[in-house]
């Protein structure tokens, strides 16, 4: 089984972007070094997706169900991410921090080993699966960088030299990852419709997805309506990532979670 | 309180009415709808059915229509269509469905939770309520839009309208959803259907199963605490499938499959190929302890309901299980018989439904103790005559999704 490769090549990416990370860190003093920061992190990030394409083909199912395979996936994302943000605004600060996410996920990875069986149940094989999950796991990347923006707005608002520039970069991530959201959520509900025989069950991931929705619908709304209200708007998008946290993962720790039909870990 | 109104002072309930005023309706409606649950409610579900759902939501919608168009000037049309009443009623919506979050949707013990509606929050008052302001909001919104038509609104009334079709036809349409299950046996011919309330109900057709198959996955190997009882390595996850040839490694034991035999019996000390009812699978594997360099070699089984397991222990603390195998891929060969004599052929299988007189029937579940023995197959009946308009509304959200995120947001944009 491929993942038993996982410390081989993980080790390698992370080596990569380590020194990519290092180089990007040291470009602010000397900005020549900037492409070397890139080199590094693009060949760090290649070697994961061939790691990603590999376990895919050997595990013949899309390795998309555990935790582990999910935070494997936003790993292969951030630094995708990162680059198009870095490409459109220019933040080498967005790159760093995607860099330092993504391999913070590797690690977590590497300590943690989740369950990476072959078996797959009958409800989940479904031309629906891919796309559900892919959409879901590329939304909340790019919503856990609004929440770093929202961070460091709130620290820049604290040492007074906020710039109105972060927040629209916010804007832009809730923008593109609340699309992505409300594709997730909907392909969840077609999916839903074939396989359980209903669009909407009030399963408790459910509720909390639906939660996270609304959370970013609040963000969207205030700041189309409130634009110099920067302060509140940095605290709804802190506070809507919460919501997406205990979704994400909180769920199974709270008194609901033996009635969800998300909980695909058994042995 | 919006921008422009904020620098100004105003006294409560002076127009326009703000946020203040806005929180202060949504907790008054919640705060009713919790009384009337305490007081009132019979703990029924909340349903209305057809047709008095669909002459709700035309004369709703028309009513919204005329509220805008000539009652607007009135202050509580205006606040409805304004910010603070729409951001306060999306916050309470989710403040309400958080409540549904963290408390199950069970009959509770607890008589607070249970008196005041919590754990069935989506028949509660105070939540149908505060979804009707929202509603009311949003359609409102939406109105006045469409009015106002541009195409810098398209994907506005995209997604606006969408939400608002999949809700009202989502909430007010759930009086008509039927979900009706039927147990059905191979060589017997099945009518009698049950709703979820356990009411018996006789089908205009009848079911007969040809054939149940089932398709599993081999079975996984695990190391077992021989005191606990329980998985001893990677957590109790991380299992490995069973197949001839293989070595894994469980801490410092070196385990080899020799033969797995998918269907056997026992005989003596060994087990050989049988194929009948009820035969489970097996395989012959060698454990040498790296440590010790030991060498334990034994049949290993998953047992089924007719035969016992066999483990192997190899140790005093240890010992290698096999475990009941998965279902990789379930299916009922089936003929729907009709009362005119018809006969249609089918397969049902999970994830792949069929159509058939505005049923959708589905593959629902099979008897587990049996596993691939099982001669029942339950069969799912699902009818929701409201399904084409929450699909409209869905597909317009996705629609408006992928406009979001090719135009962007307008603050950016604006600059």
């Amino acid at each position: 089984m491929t993942w038993i490769d996982f410390p081989l090549y993980s080790g390698i990416v992370g080596l990569f972007w380590l020194v990519g990370f290092i180089v990007l860190l040291l470009s602010y003093k000397k900005g020549k070094l900037l492409k070397f920061a890139h080199v590094f992190i693009l060949l760090g990030w290649c070697i994961l997706i061939a790691f990603v394409a590999k376990l895919w083909v050997e595990l013949d199912r899309p390795p998309m169900r555990t935790l582990g395979e999910t935070r494997l996936w936003y790993a292969t994302f951030l630094p995708l991410i990162g680059f198009v943000t870095y490409i459109r605004w220019r933040y080498k600060w967005f790159l760093a921090y995607s860099i330092a996410m993504a391999g913070m996920f590797l690690v977590v990875n590497y300590l943690n080993p989740e369950t990476y069986s072959k078996t797959l149940m009958p409800a989940l094989q479904s031309p629906w699966f891919v796309p559900h999950v892919l959409v879901y796991l590329f939304s909340y990347a790019v919503l856990a960088a609004s929440s770093i923006v929202a961070i460091k707005g709130w620290v820049d608002n604290y040492q007074g030299n906020f710039s109105m520039e972060t927040l629209k970069l916010a804007d832009n991530l809730v923008y593109i990852g609340f699309a992505f959201l409300t594709l997730g959520l909907l392909f969840g509900a077609l999916w839903a419709k074939e396989a359980w025989g209903h669009y909407w069950t009030w399963d408790p991931k459910e509720v909390w997805a639906f939660l996270t929705w609304m959370g970013y619908l609040i963000y969207i709304h205030y700041r189309y309506f409130h634009v110099q209200k920067t302060k509140q708007a940095l605290t709804i998008l802190a506070l809507a990532f919460v919501v997406l946290l205990v979704c994400w993962f909180g769920v199974n720790y709270l008194p609901v979670a033996n009635t969800s039909v998300h909980t695909y870990t058994q042995g | 309180m919006s921008d422009t109104t904020q620098k100004i002072q105003r006294n409560s309930w002076e127009h326009p009415w703000g946020y203040v005023e806005s929180f202060f309706i949504g907790f008054g409606l919640i705060v009713t709808g919790l009384f009337l649950e305490l007081f009132v409610a019979s703990g029924n579900e909340f349903s209305v059915s057809y047709p008095y759902n669909m002459c709700f939501i035309v004369g709703y919608s028309v009513s919204l229509l005329v509220a805008y168009k000539w009652f607007s000037h009135i202050q509580l049309i205006r606040w409805l269509t304004k910010v603070p009443a729409s951001i306060s009623s999306i916050a309470l919506v989710t403040l309400l469905v958080m409540v549904m979050g963290i408390i199950p949707q069970v009959p509770s013990e607890n008589n607070f939770i249970q008196n005041f509606g919590l754990n069935r929050m989506t028949s509660n008052w105070a939540f149908l309520l505060i979804l009707f302001q929202f509603l009311t909001c949003l359609g409102l919104i939406t109105i006045k839009r469409i009015l106002q038509f541009s195409w810098s609104n398209f994907g506005f009334v995209l997604n606006h309208l969408g939400l608002f079709l999949a809700l009202i036809a989502g909430v007010l349409g759930s009086g008509d959803l039927q979900r009706l299950t039927v147990d059905v046996y191979e060589g017997k011919p099945s009518w009698i259907a049950t709703d979820s309330n356990n009411n018996q109900i006789e089908l205009p057709f009848a079911f007969y199963l040809k054939d149940f198959m089932i398709e599993e996955y081999n079975p996984k190997l695990a190391l077992v605490d021989n005191k606990s009882g329980s998985i001893a390595h990677n957590n109790g996850k991380n299992l490995y499938l069973v197949e001839k040839g293989e070595t894994y490694f469980f801490k410092n034991y070196q385990v080899t499959i020799n033969e797995y035999l998918a269907t056997s019996g026992k005989l003596g000390e060994g087990y050989y190929f049988v194929n009948e009812v009820g035969s489970p699978p097996s395989a012959s594997v060698t454990v040498k302890n790296t440590a010790t360099d030991s060498i334990a070699k034994g049949w290993i089984s998953s047992g089924s309901f007719r035969y016992p397991y066999e483990s192997l222990k190899i140790s005093e603390d240890y010992s290698i299980v096999m475990t009941i195998p998965e279902a990789k891929k379930f299916s009922s060969d089936i003929d729907i018989l009709t009362n005119e004599g018809e006969r249609i052929s089918t397969i049902l299988e999970v994830n792949k439904s069929f159509k058939f007189e505005g049923w959708n029937i589905y593959q629902l579940s099979y008897d587990d103790r049996k596993g691939k023995w099982s001669e029942l197959s339950v069969i799912e009946l699902v009818r929701d005559p409201w399904l084409p308009i929450i699909y409209t509304g869905i597909f317009m959200m996705i629609a408006g999704a992928i406009y979001m995120f090719w135009v962007g947001n307008k603050i950016t944009k604006k600059d």
